[in-house]
């Protein structure tokens, strides 16, 4: 099935422009998920002690742009993809 | 009604009628538009030919931002007084942001002192080079406005660190400085064996050792895309969403319409992103170079 649709995608030259859809796409679900996990957490943990929202504040931007940054590698590796051909 | 209600519904209006009224005089069949390269936007065309030396659009930021740097915080820590200003306070929370935050955080007090310097301007310079980038400069010379004969470029929004060389070297600076310091610190040997963590013996050894020595690697790598990549895709999102696409459709309909994403993204990037990835870059400049020196 697989292998079908990317014969067809190779004959169609349709190829490049889905290396930036796959690669931004899947990027953004997994980043997504990702800074999901993280504020939901940051609410959790300011709610249970919120005398530590300062520390957890300044860490919690730490891991939202750590986690961003999956994003764009994934757009990185489709941009590469659309380039190469 | 309140004023703000007002005020919203007047916009809300506003935005409804130039839709209808751009339907209305420009129809909404789109006429593709092959002329115009969006990565034409981000080209770099060299003004001064000086071979590797070359000046273009990057270095010209890469100096404006350089002079911002050294310049304003001169300026700034000479005419300090005792009771501030509104730019002072500001400063100083961004000083104690700076040395608090990030370098203080991160590493033992006796490196702090001898590091801050270093993680202050590398947080100062990428953070006014990401703001510069957000500001319209006339600098895209592949596009002219003739205003009275004068052919000055069109105004444009770029950043160095858009560039990937630029985020590149200031991640091999911080690569070098690293990993210079943890051989100092433990010698050749124990530095490489302080990459691996504690506990790992026999076997486990050949598959966790590479792993850790490649991940050593991989530090230069998301550093660079990380800066780059952030900056770069800001600056896309907001070249197509105002405009941009409907440039490319030739639909003048999906630029009133995605007008109002664009300006919300420029505010997220100006507000957020500029600011994040400076302090991120640094975060982890600092934590590496604590790193470096303990062994874990």
């Amino acid at each position: 099935m697989l292998s079908h649709i990317l014969s067809f995608a190779a004959s169609s030259g349709v190829g490049a422009g889905l290396g930036i859809g796959i690669g931004g796409g899947l990027g953004a679900v997994g980043a997504g998920v990702g800074i999901g996990i993280i504020f939901g957490k940051v609410i959790e943990a300011v709610t249970r002690q919120p005398e530590m929202r300062d520390e957890i504040t300044s860490i919690q931007w730490l891991g939202f742009a750590l986690t961003e940054a999956c994003f764009f590698y994934g757009l990185v590796a489709g941009l590469i993809s659309y380039v190469l051909k | 009604m309140s004023k703000t209600r007002k005020i919203l519904y007047g916009v809300a209006g506003f935005y409804v009628l130039g839709l209808v009224l751009l339907a209305v005089i420009f129809g909404v069949t789109s006429v593709k538009n092959n002329s115009f390269q969006i990565q034409n936007e981000f080209k770099l065309t060299d003004w001064v030919h000086l071979g590797v030396f070359s000046i273009n659009r990057a270095v010209l930021y890469l100096f404006i931002s350089s002079i911002l740097t050294i310049v304003t915080m001169i300026w700034i820590a000479r005419r300090m007084q005792a009771r501030p200003n509104r730019v002072q306070t500001a400063v100083e929370t961004i000083y104690s942001l700076m040395r608090d935050n990030i370098t203080r955080g991160n590493m033992p007090d006796s490196m702090a002192a001898k590091w801050f310097p270093f993680l202050g301007t590398l947080f100062l310079f990428i953070w006014f080079c990401n703001l510069i980038g957000y500001l319209p400069l006339p600098t895209n010379s592949e596009e002219k406005i003739n205003i009275f004969g004068a052919h000055i470029p069109s105004f444009a929004l770029y950043a160095a660190t858009a560039n990937i060389s630029v985020p590149l070297v200031l991640a091999l600076v911080v690569f070098i400085v690293f990993n210079w310091e943890g051989i100092r610190a433990q010698g050749p040997l124990g530095y490489v064996k302080s990459l691996i963590p504690a506990g790992v013996h026999g076997p486990m050894l050949l598959l966790i050792g590479p792993l850790e020595i490649v991940s050593t690697f991989m530090r230069l790598i998301s550093l660079t895309i990380r800066l780059f990549a952030n900056i770069l895709a800001g600056h896309m999102i907001i070249l197509f969403m105002s405009g941009g696409l409907a440039v490319i459709l030739g639909l003048s309909v999906l630029g009133w319409f995605t007008l109002p994403v664009g300006i919300a993204v420029y505010l997220f990037e100006l507000g957020l992103v500029a600011t994040l990835q400076a302090f991120i870059f640094a975060t982890l400049t600092a934590i590496y170079l604590g790193g470096s020196v303990t062994h874990h």
